[in-house]
C-alpha cells in the first residue's frame, strides 16, 4: 500500500478499533451486570440474616424478685412457686413429667423462669445494613420508645434455627420440618427417577432403532423438559394427589388413619417431582452415553459380549460421572420447586417431622414463600436466614457433584 | 356368709380398681381435675395420634396459638393446620372428608351441611370467638377515620376515586386489597354490606383478591390510597404501619365488640362432628384443650372472645357429643 | 451365525422401552388432564372459548371469564423479563465466546451457573425486597404500587440471563475457526467478526436460546406470585399489579380445589393456554435450528 492510501485508510480503521473497544466494554459490562445481580441477590439475603434485634422481657425479671433479693439470688423452692403460679397446669404437668421440678437445680429453676416466665422477645429487628451504619439512631430511637430493651446482635441463621420446628412467632421458628420434609421428597423423587430416566435414555440411544416411534419419543421428551412446573403440580394434583389417592394416601396399606387419609402426602410431591425431571435425566444421560466412543462398544462385542453386558459393563460405567453430574443438577432443581408442590397441596403449618412418605408435608422453598409473604419485618429475617440454608444445601450438593464426578473419572482413568 | 362378705369385697375392690382405671382406650387423657367447670380436663401428654385442620385464614393464628399451646403441653402427634379460605376448608370438610376440623370465619350453610350428611358426618358448631373485622388503611392516610355504610359500600364497589365519594377526600384512585371468594371474611363482608350479590365488589376497580392476609396487609401498607378488609388478628400484629376505620363512629374495640356494637363484628367457629371425636378421640381432646383455654390466648392473638352463652353451648355441644364415651 | 435370543436380553430390552414409553405417559397424563377439565368447563356452557380468549375482565365467582388480563400479565412481565435477558444474554455469549481468556471464562462461567441453579423463590424474595423498593425509591411511592409486575420482570429476566448466555454461547461457540479466520484475513476488527460472521452464522442458535428463554419466562410461577401482584388487570403500566396465569393458577391452588367448582375448572382452562403457549415456543425453537442452521462440513 502507498503512502497516500495508507492516509487514506488510516482514520477509518482507528474509527473502527474505537468502537471496536466501545462494543468490548459493553460486552464486558453486560457480564458484569449478572454478577452485579447475583451479588444483590446475594446480600439482600445476607443483610436481613444478621443484624441488631431489640429485645425485652415480657415480664421484667426485677419484678420476679422477692423482699429485696433478685430473681438470681432466689432459692429453689421460692423459684417453683413462681413457676407454679405463673404457668399453667398443663405446662407445669408436662414439664414434672420431664423431670420433676423438686429434683431440678436452682440454675435449672432459674433458667426456666427466664425462659418461660421472663420470656425475652423480639420487639424489633434491623438489618446488617442498618446495624452497621445507623446504630447511634437506632440506640437513639430505643431510648425514646422502649427504655426497657436490649439492644443484641443476632444471627438469624444459627444451630437453633436448624434444628427447631415450625412456630408462630418468628424468633423461635426454625425448619427441621421443612428441612427432613425436603429431604424425604427428593429421595423419593431420585428414587423414582434415576432408575426411569436412565433406563429410558439406555433404551433411546442404544435399543431404539430410527423409526417414527423412537422419533415421536424423543420429540415428546424434548417436549416435556420446557413444560411450566406449574402444569406438572396441575398433573400431580389430578394423578397422584386425587386419582390415585388410594396409594398415595397410605389406604392401600392401611397405614394412616382411614377418616382423613387423603393424597397429600410427601409420596405424592416425590412422584410430581419426579416426573418433572425426569425428561432433565433422560436428556443429560443419553447425551452422556451418546460420548462414550463406539470403539470400547466394538471392543466388548468383538469380545463376545452380549448387548446388555456390553451397556452394563462399559458402557455405563464410562458414562457414569456424567450421568451423576446430570442427576444431581436435575436433583437441585426438584429441591428447589416451590409452585408444583403449592397446588399439590403442602400444608401450611405442620407440627410433627415425618414419619413415613404418607406424612403430610412441608419444604424448605415453602416454607421460604409463606415467610417472605408476610410482611412483618422478622418475617423477612426468617426468610433470608432459611434462603441461606437452601442456598447453602444446594452449593454443598453441587459441590458434591463435581467432586464425585472428578473421583470417578479419575479412577476410571487410572482403573 | 362370710365367704359372700369377702367375695363381695373381693368384688367391690377389684371393681373400683378396674374402674379407676377404666379410661377407654385413646381416652387416656381425661382427668377429673378440670380447669373448666363444664369440660374434663385434658392430660395433653397421653393424647396420642394425629389431627388434620383445614379453613379460615383468619381463625388461622388462632388455631395455631392453641395448637403451639397444646404441643408446648406435651401432646406429641402431629397436627396440621391450612390456611385456605373458610370456603375450602369447609369443602375439605364436608366434601372430601379429608379435615377433623375445618376453621371458619362464617357460619356453615345449609348446602356444607347437605354434603356432610351425604358422607356420613353431622356437623357440630363450636363457637370459639368473635372478630372485629377491621377495615384498614395506610397509617398515613389522614383523610379518613371513619366510614358509615354506605360510604363502604361505595368505596368497595363503584367509586374509582376516592373523591367520588366525599369530594374532601383526594382525587386519586381507591386502591382495593379483600380477601378471595374462598375466604369466609369476604362472604362476610359481601352479605353484611351487598346482600348476596358479588357483582358490585367483584366488579371494582383496583381490585386484588388473596386468600392471604398477609398479602393484603402488605398491600395497605404500600400506599396511602390503600383499603382492604381482614380479621383484626392481622391489624394488631401490623399496627405500626396500619390504622383502622371506625364504622358508623364505632371503632373497635374488645368493649364495642362485647356490647356488640361495632357493626363489622362476627362469630368465629370450628366444626367437627360427634363421629370423628369419638372414633378419633385425640380430635375431642384438642378441641376440649381449645374451648377451655381459648379466652387466656385470644386477646394476645387479636381477637375478641365470643359471649359466655356461645362458648357455654359449645362447650355443652362437646359434652353432648362425647357422653358416655369416656 | 444366528443371531441368538436370549431370554434376558429381551426382558431387560422391552423394561427399557416400558420406561422410555413411560415418559409418553407424562404427556398423556398432561394433555388428558387437561383437556377433559377445559372440556367440561366449556361444556358446562358459562363460557365459550371465543369469549374466553377474548373477553377482558376476569372474575370467575360472577362469571367472567376473559383470559385477557391474565394473558396481557404474563406478556407484560415475560417483555420486560426479554428486554433485560435477550440483548444483555447476547452480549454476555459473545463476550464469553469470542474475547475472554480460558481464565476469564473459567471465573465467569461458574457464576452464570451459579445464578441459573438459584430457586426461582429465592428471585421472588429479591424481588419484593429489593428490587421493588429500589423502584419505588427511584421511580417514587405513588408510581410504583408495593406489587408490580416491572419488579418481577426484572427478576425474571435476571433468572433466565444465564439460561440465554449459556445457549447462545454455545451456539456461537460452535462456529468453526476458519470463518473467523477467513474474516481477521480480510483485515477485519474482532468486533466486526462478532457481529458480522460469527452471530449471523450462530444465528440459529441464537434465536432458539431467546425462544427457550422466553417460554421459560412465561411459565414462570413463585416470582410472580410473591411480587406482581393478586388481583388481574388489564393494563399496560408496569408499575401497577397484574395478575399472570401462572399466579392465578399458584393463588387458587392455594385456597383448595374442589371439585366442579368454578374455580377448579378455570385452572385447566387456563393451564391448557400455558402448555399449547409454551408447547408451541419449544416446538418452534427446534425447528428454527434445524432449518437455520448452517452445515459446515
Amino acid at each position: 500500500m502507498s503512502q497516500a492510501e495508507a492516509k487514506v485508510f488510516q482514520p477509518h480503521i482507528e474509527r473502527r478499533q474505537k468502537v471496536g473497544a466501545l462494543w468490548k466494554l459493553v460486552f464486558l459490562l453486560a457480564t458484569l451486570v449478572g454478577i452485579v445481580a447475583l451479588a444483590a441477590l446475594l446480600l439482600t439475603v445476607i443483610n436481613d440474616s444478621f443484624g441488631l434485634v431489640a429485645l425485652q422481657f415480657e415480664v421484667a425479671p426485677a419484678s420476679l424478685g422477692r423482699d429485696g433479693r433478685p430473681l438470681e439470688r432466689l432459692e429453689p423452692k421460692e423459684l417453683r412457686e413462681i413457676l407454679t403460679a405463673r404457668l399453667s397446669s398443663g405446662l407445669i404437668r408436662r414439664l414434672e413429667s420431664e423431670q420433676p421440678l423438686a429434683e431440678r437445680s436452682r440454675q435449672q429453676l432459674y433458667e426456666l423462669v427466664m425462659e418461660r416466665v421472663a420470656r425475652l422477645q423480639v420487639i424489633e429487628s434491623w438489618s446488617l445494613g442498618e446495624s452497621l451504619l445507623k446504630r447511634g439512631q437506632i440506640r437513639n430511637w430505643l431510648q425514646q420508645n422502649h427504655p426497657q430493651a436490649l439492644l443484641k446482635f443476632r444471627s438469624w441463621v444459627s444451630w437453633r434455627f436448624l434444628v427447631q420446628p415450625q412456630a408462630s412467632v418468628p424468633e423461635k421458628a426454625g425448619v427441621l420440618t421443612a428441612l427432613l420434609g425436603s429431604l424425604w421428597m427428593i429421595l423419593i423423587t431420585v428414587a423414582v427417577a434415576f432408575p426411569l430416566g436412565v433406563g429410558a435414555a439406555i433404551y433411546l440411544e442404544e435399543y431404539a432403532r430410527e423409526n417414527l416411534f423412537t422419533r415421536i419419543l424423543q420429540v415428546n421428551i424434548y417436549n416435556l423438559a420446557g413444560v411450566p412446573s406449574i402444569i406438572y403440580g396441575i398433573l400431580g394434583l389430578a394423578v397422584f394427589v386425587r386419582l390415585l389417592e388410594r396409594l398415595t394416601s397410605g389406604a392401600l396399606f392401611r397405614i394412616g388413619d382411614p377418616a382423613t387419609a387423603n393424597g397429600r402426602t410427601i409420596l405424592s410431591a416425590g412422584l410430581t417431582l419426579a416426573a418433572l425431571v425426569l425428561p432433565l435425566i433422560i436428556i443429560n444421560s443419553q447425551e452422556a452415553i451418546r460420548a462414550v466412543p463406539q470403539s470400547l462398544r466394538y471392543s466388548s462385542y468383538a469380545l463376545g459380549g452380549t448387548k446388555w453386558q456390553t451397556i452394563w459393563h462399559h458402557v455405563l460405567p464410562a458414562s457414569f460421572d456424567r450421568i451423576l453430574t446430570g442427576t444431581i443438577l436435575a436433583v437441585s432443581r426438584a429441591i428447589g420447586e416451590t409452585a408444583p408442590l403449592v397446588v399439590v397441596g403442602a400444608s401450611t403449618f405442620v407440627t410433627q417431622h415425618p414419619t413415613s412418605i404418607f406424612s403430610k408435608f412441608t419444604t424448605l422453598p415453602i416454607q421460604i414463600y409463606q415467610w417472605t409473604a408476610r410482611p412483618q419485618a422478622e418475617f423477612r429475617n426468617v426468610a433470608a436466614a432459611a434462603i441461606i440454608v437452601l442456598l447453602v444445601l444446594l452449593l454443598a450438593m453441587n459441590t458434591a457433584a463435581i467432586l464425585l464426578r472428578d473421583r470417578i473419572s479419575r479412577q476410571r482413568r487410572e482403573g | 356368709m362370710e365367704k359372700v362378705a369377702v367375695a363381695a369385697v373381693l368384688l367391690l375392690a377389684a371393681g373400683s380398681l378396674l374402674s379407676a382405671q377404666s379410661s377407654k382406650k385413646g381416652f387416656e387423657w381425661v382427668t377429673r381435675q378440670s380447669d373448666d367447670p363444664l369440660l374434663p380436663g385434658v392430660n395433653s401428654l397421653k393424647v396420642t395420634g394425629g389431627i388434620i385442620s383445614a379453613g379460615s385464614s383468619t381463625v388461622y393464628p388462632l388455631s395455631e396459638r392453641m395448637v403451639e399451646r397444646f404441643k408446648d403441653e406435651g401432646y406429641q402427634g402431629s397436627i396440621t393446620v391450612d390456611s385456605i379460605g373458610s370456603g375450602a376448608g369447609l369443602e375439605r370438610f364436608c366434601v372430601a372428608g379429608e379435615t377433623d376440623v375445618a376453621n371458619a370465619s362464617r357460619a356453615i350453610k345449609s348446602s356444607e351441611v347437605e354434603s356432610a350428611r351425604k358422607i356420613g358426618r353431622e356437623p357440630l358448631e363450636f363457637r370459639i370467638g368473635t372478630d372485629a373485622l377491621a377495615v384498614a388503611v395506610n397509617k398515613s392516610n389522614t383523610f379518613i377515620t371513619n366510614a358509615n355504610k354506605e360510604e363502604l359500600r361505595l368505596i368497595f364497589s363503584t367509586a374509582r376515586k376516592w373523591s367520588d365519594v366525599n369530594p374532601a377526600w383526594p382525587k386519586q384512585d381507591i386502591l382495593r386489597f379483600i380477601p378471595g371468594t374462598d375466604s369466609g371474611t369476604f362472604d362476610y363482608f359481601v352479605e353484611e354490606l351487598f346482600g348476596k350479590k358479588k357483582e358490585p365488589i367483584l366488579g371494582a376497580a383496583n381490585l386484588q383478591l388473596s386468600e392471604d392476609d398477609n398479602v393484603l396487609v402488605q398491600g395497605v401498607e404500600g400506599s396511602p390510597y390503600a383499603i382492604g378488609f381482614f380479621g383484626y388478628a392481622y391489624f394488631q400484629e401490623n399496627k405500626d404501619k396500619l390504622k383502622v376505620l371506625s364504622i358508623n363512629g364505632v371503632a373497635p374495640s374488645a368493649e364495642t365488640v362485647n356490647k356488640a356494637t361495632y357493626p363489622l363484628a362476627r362469630p368465629l367457629f370450628l366444626y367437627s362432628s360427634a363421629k370423628i371425636m369419638r372414633e378419633k378421640p385425640q380430635v375431642a381432646a384438642f378441641l376440649a384443650f381449645y374451648l377451655t383455654y381459648v379466652n387466656e390466648e385470644i386477646r394476645s392473638v387479636g381477637y375478641f372472645p365470643a359471649e359466655a352463652e356461645a362458648l357455654k353451648k359449645a362447650k355443652q355441644n362437646w359434652l353432648d357429643a362425647m357422653k358416655g364415651a369416656y | 451365525m444366528q443371531k441368538k435370543l436370549r431370554l434376558g436380553e429381551l426382558v431387560i430390552q422391552l423394561t427399557l422401552l416400558l420406561f422410555g414409553v413411560l415418559s409418553i405417559l407424562i404427556t398423556a397424563g398432561i394433555v388428558l388432564t387437561l383437556g377433559e377439565e377445559s372440556l367440561r368447563f366449556f361444556a358446562s356452557g358459562e363460557i365459550s372459548i371465543w369469549k374466553f380468549l377474548t373477553a377482558a375482565k376476569w372474575q370467575p365467582a360472577i362469571g367472567e371469564y376473559g383470559i385477557l388480563p391474565l394473558a396481557s400479565a404474563t406478556l407484560m412481565t415475560s417483555l420486560i423479563a426479554m428486554l433485560i435477558a435477550a440483548p444483555l444474554g447476547l452480549f454476555v455469549a459473545v463476550y464469553l465466546s469470542q474475547y475472554a481468556t480460558p481464565r476469564v471464562r473459567a471465573v465467569l462461567k461458574p457464576i452464570l451457573e451459579i445464578l441459573a441453579g438459584i430457586p426461582t423463590v429465592v428471585y421472588g424474595y429479591f424481588a419484593l425486597t429489593f428490587i421493588t423498593p429500589l423502584l419505588r425509591l427511584v421511580f417514587g411511592e405513588n408510581v410504583v404500587s408495593i406489587y408490580n409486575t416491572a419488579s418481577a420482570g426484572i427478576a425474571i429476566g435476571i433468572l433466565i440471563l444465564p439460561l440465554i448466555a449459556s445457549m447462545s454461547e454455545d451456539a456461537l461457540g460452535a462456529v468453526p475457526r476458519s470463518l473467523k479466520e477467513a474474516a481477521f484475513a480480510l483485515g477485519a476488527t474482532k468486533l466486526e467478526t462478532s457481529l458480522s460472521v460469527v452471530v449471523p452464522a450462530g444465528i440459529s442458535g441464537v434465536a432458539a436460546a431467546f425462544i427457550v428463554g422466553l417460554s421459560r419466562a412465561i411459565g414462570e410461577t413463585m416470582i410472580v406470585a410473591l411480587a406482581a401482584g393478586a388481583g388481574s388487570a388489564l393494563t399496560a403500566n408496569p408499575f401497577r399489579s397484574a395478575e399472570t396465569m401462572t399466579g392465578y393458577i399458584v393463588r387458587i391452588s392455594g385456597g383448595d380445589l374442589g371439585y366442579d367448582t368454578v374455580d377448579y375448572n378455570s385452572i385447566f382452562a387456563i393451564g391448557i393456554v400455558l402448555f399449547l403457549i409454551t408447547l408451541a415456543l419449544n416446538i418452534v425453537s427446534r425447528r428454527i435450528v434445524r432449518r437455520f442452521r448452517e452445515v459446515y462440513e
